[in-house]
């Protein structure tokens, strides 16, 4: 089995990594930071003994995409499975952003999804069966004000998994749409749900086995993954209400929790000074 | 004077058994993850009337190629400063964590900082341990007891569990003392592992959230000042010759589970070296 992650060296690409070296997987691990890419390298090889490629690439960029496919081409490598884990998302509402972070994240979320998605399939061997994962979020079954771009984007690759499973069923590829809550993946999300307390617990997926259960997801042909009980209820209640309504509620627990939060920061940082 | 290096040196135990063993002359190299606090930990050392001469390198040990990046500056300054001999080194920095979270190398940040950090530390500082006759202490835990190491899944992959992952991490502590004394006590080197016994110290707050954090808050406060664990520390520096056992509690040996044993020792030796990508043979075939 030939594995494609792509942000591998982040806090779930790792997680995945890990989850498909136990498995005794082959690994191509794609990724912007080469520092975090060859760590992650040694780490895999060390301790499961198989074989990990990697290669720095900007997603964003069809250059660096046409060299890492050109490579792939060389090596003659043929994948069957792929998760698209690069994403990226920026703190603050829709004003108070820059307006290349905001394009930025349609760009890598969407646009270099789409990119190395089709690149990829179109390498697979057409005799074995294929496992596509986009890796979408919880935010995307809603609308989200003070999130409002990355929801879209997420949505976008929540329709797209689901639209292209039924499209390539015949063409024997599986397709996953994973929508996790929060997840503990750096320092900042850890202070952030220690933060939250009580909703920060319950809302937390825990990583290792969001990445467990998406890999037997997606080999057993599942096509949406909401990790967690609660997370569960919770998308199924929205569904049942307006988007509308669900939008203005989600804005003022956001509202407030920001407020909060933004007051804790500036607190802190007086007394750090 | 000998020089001591002590890992987590910034609060909790390792602070107060820096000042207890700068107070009995010996010199400081200590390491911490925050630059701030490891300066604001020196002024504190050195504020406290004492002749000794202290250091802090920053390093965060949990990432390998941090561990190795201060390793080469502390030995370079072992050299300079200490006549390439070390006395003592006190792997004491440690973690809890809620969830599972990785390092750089994929690896689980608990285990990672608790057990392979210290003996990434230990291979890489072993010869001037070695020329000084020196001594290695752990900071272990009575809650190393009733715990077995999990051999086909150490990093606990398969579902994580905090206050498991902390035993089994504390458990390593042992088994790796255990190791090196097997290992190189011919060669004149001592380890140990001291139970700090309860301790008010923040290890279990920091950015745990939930039930790690409930507890530890309600634990720490029948905890004991970390002055008192420092004192075992600072016995087991000072003593000569060289006080025999391996798990001490308040300057005496106790107890330990049976579990420590050389069969498992030599296995988490073994297995430690590759997730480290070392060979201690080969480091010690030098000297």
């Amino acid at each position: 089995m030939n594995v494609l992650i792509t942000g591998a060296s982040g806090g779930l690409g790792r997680a995945f990594a890990a989850e498909c070296g136990r498995r005794g997987y082959n690994l191509f691990l794609v990724d912007i930071n080469a520092q975090g890419l060859a760590a992650l390298k040694s780490g895999l090889e060390r301790r499961f003994s198989v074989c990990v490629a990697t290669m720095t690439c900007d997603l964003t960029g069809e250059a660096s995409v046409d060299a890492l496919l050109a490579h792939i081409d060389r090596c003659r490598i043929r994948f069957d499975m792929l998760l698209n884990v690069a994403g990226v998302d920026y703190e603050g509402g829709f004003l108070e952003r820059k307006r290349d972070d905001i394009v930025r994240i349609v760009s890598l979320n969407n646009e270099a999804t789409l990119r190395i998605t089709h690149a990829v399939l179109s390498r697979r061997d057409e005799r074995r069966r294929f496992s596509l994962v986009f890796v979408s979020s919880l935010a995307s079954l809603y609308p989200m004000p003070l999130k409002a771009t990355y929801a879209a984007s997420k949505r976008f690759l929540l329709d797209l998994a689901v639209a292209l499973g039924h499209e390539l069923r015949d063409k024997n590829v599986r397709v996953l749409a994973l929508c996790p809550g929060g997840m503990v993946t750096t320092r900042q999300a850890m202070q952030g749900i220690a933060a939250q307390g009580f909703w920060g617990a319950v809302t937390t997926n825990p990583l290792e086995t969001v990445a467990k259960r998406t890999i037997e997801g997606v080999l057993h042909g599942k096509h949406v993954y909401i990790p967690g009980f609660f997370n569960r209820t919770l998308s199924f209640i929205g569904t049942l209400l307006p988007r509308s309504w669900v939008a203005a509620a989600i804005y003022r627990r956001w509202g407030k929790a920001q407020k909060q939060w933004l007051a804790k920061e500036t607190a802190h940082g007086e007394t750090a000074a | 004077m000998d020089t001591i290096v002590i890992t987590g040196a910034t609060s909790g135990i390792g602070l107060a058994s820096a000042l207890e063993l700068a107070r009995n002359n010996f010199n400081i190299i200590g390491i911490g993850r925050d630059p701030k606090r490891c300066e604001s930990a020196k002024d504190t050392i050195q504020s406290s009337r004492t002749s000794a001469r202290v250091t802090f390198f920053a390093a965060d040990l949990m990432q390998q190629r941090e561990v190795n990046r201060v390793c080469d500056e502390i030995s370079k300054y072992i050299e300079q400063n200490c006549e390439g001999k070390l006395f003592s080194l006190i792997n004491n920095a440690g973690c809890a964590r809620s969830w599972y979270m990785t390092t750089e190398e994929g690896y689980e940040q608990l285990f990672a900082l608790n057990h392979l950090a210290g003996f990434l530390v230990t291979y890489r500082l072993l010869p001037y341990l070695i020329s000084a006759s020196g001594r290695v202490i752990m900071t272990g835990s009575e809650s190393h007891k009733h715990m077995r190491i999990r051999w086909d899944d150490v990093m606990f992959q398969n579902g994580y569990h905090p206050l498991l992952a902390y035993k089994q991490s504390k458990l390593c502590n042992l088994l790796f003392a255990k190791a090196l004394n097997d290992r190189y006590g011919w060669r004149g080197l001592h380890a140990y592992a001291v139970d700090p016994g309860l301790v008010h110290t923040e290890i279990g707050c920091k950015n745990t959230g939930g039930i790690v954090s409930f507890v530890w808050n309600n634990r720490k406060r029948h905890g004991v000042s970390p002055d008192v664990p420092a004192k075992t520390y600072a016995y087991l520096c000072a003593q000569q010759p060289a006080p025999k056992g391996l798990y001490f509690h308040l300057c005496k040996p106790r107890r330990y589970s049976a579990q420590v044993e050389w069969k498992n020792a030599e296995r988490l030796f073994r297995l430690s070296e590759t997730l480290c990508g070392i060979r201690y043979d080969e480091r010690m075939s030098g000297i």
